[in-house]
């Protein structure tokens, strides 16, 4: 691990609840404000990966058709967006049998992503991809755009076009750290410490797999922008515990922060790692179903000629009923 | 909103090339070519390297991203400074803005060779090596493996507040050596063979941080005899050919290696299948010491043979060799490695890079064609390659970017993103508050303690 301490990751992408809300609100603001002055929140990205904004509508005082049917999304609506993507993007690398830690790396791409821009700017299909063909050249395991397209049918060139804005837009910060790692580390340290006994060490196993589910459920929610990819990792183990039992949590944590002189004492970690349990409580992976009506509100504020296109065809259809 | 499509291309000049003027072309390579920049609003002068687009379809190039990402995370005196990362959107190539160094030790050891005919004094020696390890070690205890470590790589400050300091360049090939998911050679990466360790030679696979430390101890020899130590003459084939040639300049000087001292020797493949027959060969007695001239009971034939260490796993690391005699002795090594030590000693005038000025930034503007890159001592930043019409530029002072801190940096970063695109303001990140700033100043202070090390803080 190049060290996470002097990380940009540590310096520039951890943050406060408060300022998650800040950004992913202003975001939204820009997009509903876009609707209201172009009529769609569309951010054009060019071939060549510059973008442009829309043009302006045409004399705006005379319109006489306002886009009043075209609804922005709510932040909830863009929540569930992201989540959704964010679920789809660990389906997608597991599709392809990916390391995790190129998963994790997606997943954290793609949310840095959405703290600059909503939703509406840029469909989350075509960034969540970009974000792992960046995370595969990243981590060494260079997949082609094109064989990435095919893999999942889809059209591979929205991955190219999408990559220098989503560089840029991670501000060319490219290492990030997960909670893999630190629960292997963990993990470890547990095979060596006298409290597993030898006919544990399956148990241990069976431990080790339940904390990487559990970390892929954090991964899923605020938390990766929130802490540490240490905490992230005992969290899982924690919960990876309350299953199976395998050690007496407080005590291997007490052992763990008086070895490593740690800037926190038990009871603040344990606070840390209820706040992450409450996280993926609470979170709600929505259903395709669930995503239908939200999406569908997101094509209009993408593309609202679609609309035009869907009335006409509705008038059509009416009219065709009519005629037969 | 299709018919936007393709508005951004054409041939405008793209807004962030207002920060600098461009002076002249000074280097090219495989991935692009350098240019050399004086920014318009601070003093300084600036290197800017142009990464072209990677292979068609591929879009933006691994190797500029590999260099900026690393490049982003570190911070030290001995190694090279990203200022600005920028992008041209009307070609998709990357400009990473670094600060300028004037001199490389291939250009050092070159002058001394063929200009001076005359060594390079015992400090300016020791003070090279010592930085060179000083920023190897930073990279290695920060997990990252140069891979690339070859004198026009090594940088050194020309005049200004950072003369004489060391830069270690060129990240394009390094790896954070957690274990990597693919090894070099299926990337089809061509490098340097003089600098290479015996174990990748014998087609090991797995980089150590020890394949720098063989590098330095060539480099330290060529130092020492202003010529390289190896020069194997390079079998080009794809992919990976055996580099036999290479391993008998080797075993020639330093003697035809053995199990008994190297275990793992038996397992690297090209040994095992006896390629060649490089099993059965027969090497006179070493002779290193006869080569660089050197006593064989002085320290600093000792680190060198401990740098030579045919075991990758005996191999001395880089925050041993700092810690060895050879750096405890008169002369001690100091911060400006270029400067005068003996009073009455000659001010040596290192010329300053040769500058193309018949280009522009897109490279296009140079009439003769370029020649290909050559393997064997291709140019980093350095520009070998420049045609004969390079005009020397006047001397002058080169006074480095005023050294600034890492926040600063960082928003030097930003400001620049925001120059270049100034319709994507999202990626104008302002700096966290709170923790960051803390932790920031936490890496300042271990910057600082990486720094103090010079034995005896001799400062010139």
């Amino acid at each position: 691990m190049a060290d996470f301490e002097t990380s940009t990751h540590r310096s520039k992408w951890i943050f406060t609840l408060e300022d998650l809300m800040e950004r992913r609100a202003s975001a939204n603001d820009t997009a509903l404000k876009m609707l209201d002055q172009y009529g769609t929140t569309r951010v054009e990205v060019n071939v060549d990966g510059s973008i442009s904004y829309p043009e302006p509508l045409f004399d705006l005082n005379t319109t006489v058709e306002p886009n009043t049917n075209i609804k922005a999304l709510t932040c909830q609506e863009e929540e569930y967006m992201r989540i959704f993507y964010e679920q789809k993007i660990q389906e997608v690398c597991k599709a392809f049998q990916f390391p995790i830690k190129i998963q994790a790396t997606s997943l954290i791409y793609f949310k840095r992503f959405y703290l600059q821009w909503s939703v509406m700017q840029h469909h989350p299909k075509s960034i969540m991809l970009t974000c792992i063909y960046a995370s595969c050249k990243v981590e060494e395991n260079h997949v082609s755009a094109e064989e990435l397209g095919k893999g999942i049918k889809q059209d591979h060139k929205p991955i190219l076009n999408n990559e220098m804005l989503v560089l840029q837009s991670l501000g060319f910060d490219l290492i990030v750290y997960a909670p893999y790692r630190p629960i292997n580390g963990f993990i470890h340290d547990l095979e060596e410490s006298v409290e597993i006994r030898n006919s544990e060490l399956e148990h241990l196993q069976n431990f080790h797999e339940t904390a990487i589910q559990e970390a892929n459920k954090i991964m899923l929610t605020d938390a990766p922008l929130l802490y540490p990819p240490g905490q992230l990792a005992l969290a899982a183990l924690r919960r990876s515990n309350e299953v199976h039992c395998v050690i007496d949590f407080e005590r291997y944590m007490d052992g763990v922060l008086s070895r490593q002189n740690s800037q926190y004492s038990v009871s603040e970690l344990l606070d840390f790692l209820g706040s992450i349990d409450y996280l993926v409580d609470k979170i709600k992976v929505p259903t395709i179903e669930d995503m239908k009506p939200i999406d569908r509100k997101l094509r209009m504020c993408l593309d609202p000629s679609s609309q035009d296109e869907s009335k006409r065809r509705e008038k059509k259809s009416r009219k065709s009923k009519r005629t037969a | 909103m299709g018919d936007g499509r393709g508005g951004g291309g054409g041939s405008q000049r793209p807004a962030w090339l207002q920060m600098y003027e461009l002076v002249g072309k000074i280097g090219e390579g495989t991935y692009g070519l350098v240019f050399l920049a004086r920014t318009k609003n601070r003093k300084g002068s600036i290197a800017i390297k142009k990464f072209k687009q990677s292979k068609e379809g591929d879009g933006v190039s691994p190797t500029a991203i590999r260099e900026i990402m690393l490049l982003r995370e570190i911070t030290h005196e001995n190694v090279v400074k990203l200022v600005n990362v920028h992008i041209n959107h009307a070609d998709m190539s990357l400009y990473l803005a670094f600060d300028y160094a004037e001199h490389d030790l291939y250009e050092i050891i070159r002058h001394h060779r063929e200009q001076l005919n005359l060594a390079i004094n015992p400090y300016t020696v020791k003070s090279l090596l010592w930085q060179l390890l000083n920023g190897l070690n930073y990279l290695h205890s920060n997990w990252i493996i140069h891979r690339d470590l070859k004198p026009s790589n090594i940088l050194v400050m020309g005049e200004g507040e950072e003369h004489g300091i060391v830069k270690i360049a060129d990240f394009g090939l390094a790896r954070i050596y957690q274990a990597p998911l693919k090894p070099l050679y299926e990337n089809g990466v061509v490098v340097t063979i003089w600098y290479r360790a015996p174990e990748l030679l014998l087609g090991g696979k797995h980089y150590t941080s020890a394949v720098d430390m063989w590098a330095v101890g060539c480099i330290f020899a060529e130092l020492i005899t202003l010529k390289p130590l190896f020069q194997g003459v390079e079998v080009k084939a794809t992919p990976n050919p055996f580099q036999f040639d290479q391993l008998d300049k080797i075993f020639k000087v330093l003697g035809h290696p053995t199990t008994e001292k190297w275990p793992t020797l038996a397992n690297l493949p090209h040994w095992q299948t006896d390629q060649q027959n490089i099993q059965g060969r027969k090497y006179e007695n070493p002779g290193l010491h006869n080569i660089v001239h050197l006593n064989q009971k002085s320290p600093a034939f000792d680190l060198l043979s401990k740098m030579l260490e045919y075991d990758p796993k005996k191999r001395i690391t880089a925050a041993q060799a700092l810690e060895h005699e050879y750096f405890r002795m008169e002369p001690l090594p100091g911060r400006n490695a270029l400067v005068v030590t003996q009073p009455g000693e000659k001010i040596i005038a290192y010329p300053v890079r040769p500058v193309d000025t018949n280009t522009d930034f897109e490279g296009t503007a140079t009439l003769q064609p370029s020649q290909p890159p050559s393997s064997g001592n291709g140019p980093g930043v350095a520009g070998q390659q420049m045609s004969q019409r390079g005009v020397p530029r006047q001397m002058q002072s080169m006074v480095g970017m005023p050294r600034v801190g890492p926040n600063a940096s960082m928003a030097a970063y930003n400001a620049a993103s925001q120059a270049g695109m100034a319709n994507l303001n999202p990626a104008n990140l302002p700096m966290q508050r709170g923790t960051g700033q803390q932790q920031l100043r936490r890496k300042d202070q271990g910057m600082g303690m990486q720094n103090q090390g010079y034995p005896q803080q001799k400062r010139r």
